[in-house]
């Protein structure tokens, strides 16, 4: 080695040194359980061992496209999902610009961990809560706020209408709060000079929001956004399966492809139909990524993620 | 200063992805420090056993007692020494395949019949026919052929059913203080139409409690059922196995008549309005006092045991006849696992817990003076100061091996094997009687079939929907799903199960 490529080796040995838990923890974690995917396209017998398993092509697949329901599973899967990002996205953002304006620091805190204190209740536990809300014979709605004006009661666990509009407000009741605190972070390190600058010039709190805070925080949102579509194709199982208190008349609305397969699947135990689902959610999730980055690399190269 | 700190992250950057793989390790095998810190001091001949079952509760606090106790056993009389590995029943499923399929050190574990053909079919278990004649005599002879044979598949055994109840009766019981109440009668009660009175007697005067109570994710036709399931109800045989013709269940008139009952039933108010959603057990929604009787399945001593779950006394009438079929008898069963490195001494164990009293009775009871004491020759009760809330060990009674060599806990009827013997022996037995389904040829349908049986039958069978409308939904979508292959299926080898028998046997 030269002189000159030992010294910059020394310079950036901390660096790559600092890299190494990360990286480890990624190959580990993430790049050697992906020899798995074999599973996916085996018949495991575990006598045999995996890698001596026979081999069976797209066989495991079939179960999830083998009725009608594939379809409502994939709309439903979807959909919801979608709509959670852009719901959850718009709240936080309008979240956290509100939150930054609170001048009381003791205020900000304050409100920043009610909203986020929804994050860390588990699913389980929210579930009840809402069966507090819904159920026909002791709940808050039935009970108490349906009489109010006079309508009568509904049975919500038998009633599948009602649940795209319940899980959306589970789902943003309980997302929204992690997320704003994102987006806080991000507005919270914009220099206050862009700010004074603008005050100065006569702009108004919405044309400072539009002109300056979403522009500069633009990175932030469409990373976080990408990185919520690659796992568009899963779903809170939580909020699917234990929500609806698992009650089968409200599958149409509420089944998607984590819940079929873990109705599917919960009597045969099956591994290798399990990382076929596995699989198919992955590389849909890797096809979306890529193409909505590609999209966002047209639009503007400097917010694309790579 | 420089140079230290650039040694200091070297020293933290080489730790970190240790301490992530030392505590990972840790976690996913608890079973693993401790069989190596036995190999440890192996004396060269004794071999260390691994049994692993379900817990119902947490662990014991004397669990390391027990094991003790049992190894003074086992060291005189097989030279093994046992490793006992309770695991909780909700982690039961991901643990033991998560042992089988990683290669732990495991030896004998319980199998449940709804698992059990699929890990045959996976290769996870050892095949048990020889060591059963050579090592396990006892549980043969304990068990009797028709039982020991319950478990063949292919006509070769990989699991022997534990003792207990082997057969099931349905029937319908209620709290005893409303029976009194209301004068009634339960001796006359046989069908559902008799038992409609009841709850009607019971939502007319009692506008708070339940007539009819169902378990979590089932419903009251759940602990009621004429026919041999074979194991899944996808594709039954009718009038409990007395002959082999595979149909589908829920296309049958039967069923359409139960459906149109507990739609009666929930919209008359018998039925909790709650009750798809129901997440609370039936003894306790009796117990709490919300709830007053229900369709259950029976055995001998049933009024005794769910008088104490239920926390007060209660009558019931068996509307059934007791009825053995291949379900009933495989639900609980222990084999061998692949893994085993002494599979003859695994064998040699399993044959004491079948013909061991002292083994048997520890593993359910504990230990003689100190978790209970001897009424007379057969019954037991708890020592002075002990009571259910802190005896140190309570094992599983149906869990372990021969209950019928286990003590009757005073309160039980005193002859209850006695008469769980003849239960057993008296029970219809299902022309079907082992036969086990091997479901990998149609696992495609298989899975599509169970989500569209998750999707509709509580609800159907609770009453929370229409038959008229949603049964012919139900039965156009199970066809859709491919039940019909299944049932194709299930004939098939059902027959060549059948031939197999009636050229070996008689």
């Amino acid at each position: 080695m030269t002189g000159i490529s030992a010294r910059r080796w020394k310079k950036f040995a901390p660096l790559f040194l600092l890299m190494l838990p990360g990286l480890a923890y990624l190959i580990v974690n993430n790049y050697l359980p992906m020899f798995g995917m074999i599973i996916a396209f085996k018949d495991v017998n575990f006598s045999k061992g995996i890698l001596g398993s026979d081999w069976i092509g797209f066989k495991n697949f079939e179960y999830l496209f083998k009725t009608k329901d594939a379809y409502i599973i994939t709309r439903n899967t979807i959909l919801y999902n979608g709509f959670f990002i852009v719901v959850n996205t718009i709240g936080a953002l309008a979240l956290a610009i509100l939150l930054n304006e609170i001048r009381k620091k003791f205020f900000q805190r304050f409100y920043q961990s009610i909203i986020i204190l929804p994050h860390l209740i588990s699913m389980v536990i929210v579930s009840y809560l809402v069966f507090a809300m819904l159920s026909s014979d002791t709940g808050l709605v039935n009970k108490s706020i349906l009489p109010l004006f006079g309508a009568g009661e509904i049975s919500w666990y038998s009633s599948k209408q009602y649940w795209p509009y319940i899980l959306t407000v589970v789902n943003v009741w309980k997302g929204i709060g992690y997320l704003s605190v994102v987006y806080l972070a991000s507005i919270i390190s914009i220099d206050p000079e862009y700010y004074e600058a603008a005050t100065l010039d006569g702009a108004s709190k919405w044309q400072q929001i539009r002109t300056i805070t979403v522009p500069l925080i633009t990175p932030v949102i469409t990373m976080m956004t990408l990185l919520a579509i690659g796992r568009i194709f899963y779903s809170d199982f939580g909020l699917f399966y234990q929500v609806p208190m698992d009650s089968g008349i409200l599958s149409e609305t509420t089944n998607v492809i984590d819940t079929y397969v873990y109705r599917a699947l919960m009597n045969l135990g099956d591994i290798g139909m399990s990382s076929a689902a596995g699989v198919y959610q992955s590389i849909v999730g890797f096809v979306l990524v890529i193409l909505s980055n590609y999209a966002v690399r047209k639009f503007s190269k400097d917010n694309a993620l790579f | 200063m420089k140079r230290k700190m650039i040694m200091l992250s070297a020293v933290v950057a080489m730790m970190l992805p240790l301490a992530a793989c030392g505590s990972s390790n840790g976690n996913s095998s608890p079973s693993g420090s401790a069989s190596s810190g036995a190999s440890g001091d192996d004396g060269g001949k004794s071999y260390e056993l691994t049994v692993a079952y379900f817990s119902l509760g947490s662990v014991p606090k004397d669990q390391l007692l027990i094991e003790q106790e049992l190894n003074k056993i086992t060291k005189t009389k097989i030279n093994a020494t046992v490793k006992l590995l309770p695991i909780s029943m909700s982690a039961w499923q991901n643990q033991i395949n998560l042992m089988l399929t990683s290669n732990e050190k495991l030896d004998l574990m319980p199998l449940l019949g709804t698992t059990y053909a699929n890990q045959v079919a996976k290769g996870q278990l050892v095949q048990l026919d020889d060591l059963l004649s050579n090592q396990g005599e006892g549980i043969v002879e304990a068990l009797g052929p028709d039982y020991a044979n319950a478990a063949q598949i292919d006509g070769k055994t990989y699991g022997v059913p534990t003792i207990r109840d082997l057969a099931q009766s349905y029937g319908f019981y209620m709290t005893k203080d409303l029976a009194d109440k209301y004068n009634i009668d339960l001796s006359q009660v046989k069908t559902l139409d008799d038992v409609e009175p009841i709850l009607k007697t019971i939502k007319d005067n009692e506008p708070n409690k339940i007539p009819m109570v169902n378990a979590t994710n089932a419903s009251p036709l759940t602990s009621f059922s004429t026919r041999d399931t074979l194991g899944d109800d996808m594709g039954v045989l009718l009038n409990n196995g007395q002959d082999l013709k595979v149909v589908n269940w829920f296309e049958t008139e039967e069923y359409a008549a139960d459906l149109k009952k507990m739609r009666e039933w929930y919209l008359a108010g018998y039925i909790a309005k709650d009750a798809v959603t129901v997440k609370e057990s039936k003894s306790d929604i009796i117990k709490a006092g919300k709830g007053a009787g229900s369709l259950a399945v029976m055995k001998p001593g049933f009024v005794e045991q769910e008088s104490r779950q239920s926390g007060a006394p209660i009558v019931s009438v068996e509307m059934l006849p007791p009825v053995a079929k291949t379900s009933t008898v495989t639900n609980i069963m222990w084999g061998i696992a692949r893994n085993s490195d002494n599979p003859e001494k695994a064998m040699q164990f399993l044959n004491l817990m079948y013909t061991d009293k002292d083994v048997v009775n520890l593993l359910d009871w504990g230990i003689e003076g100190k978790h209970y004491v001897k009424v007379s020759d057969n019954v037991i009760d708890y020592p002075q100061g002990v009571n259910a809330g802190n005896v140190g060990y309570a094992g599983t009674g149906w869990l372990f091996g021969n209950q019928f060599l286990s003590y009757v806990f005073k309160g039980d009827d005193e002859h209850l094997w006695e008469k769980m013997k003849e239960f057993n022996a008296g029970a219809i037995k299902s022309k079907a009687l082992g036969f086990t389904f091997d479901s990998s040829p149609v696992k495609t349908e298989y899975a599509a079939v169970s989500n569209v049986l998750s999707q509709y039958r509580i609800a159907l069978e609770c009453g929370a929907l229409d038959p008229g409308k949603m049964l012919p939904e139900f039965i156009a979508k199970l066809k859709d799903a491919g039940i019909d292959k299944i049932i194709a299926e299930k004939q098939k080898q059902l027959d060549a199960w059948a031939a197999a028998k009636g050229t070996e046997g008689k």
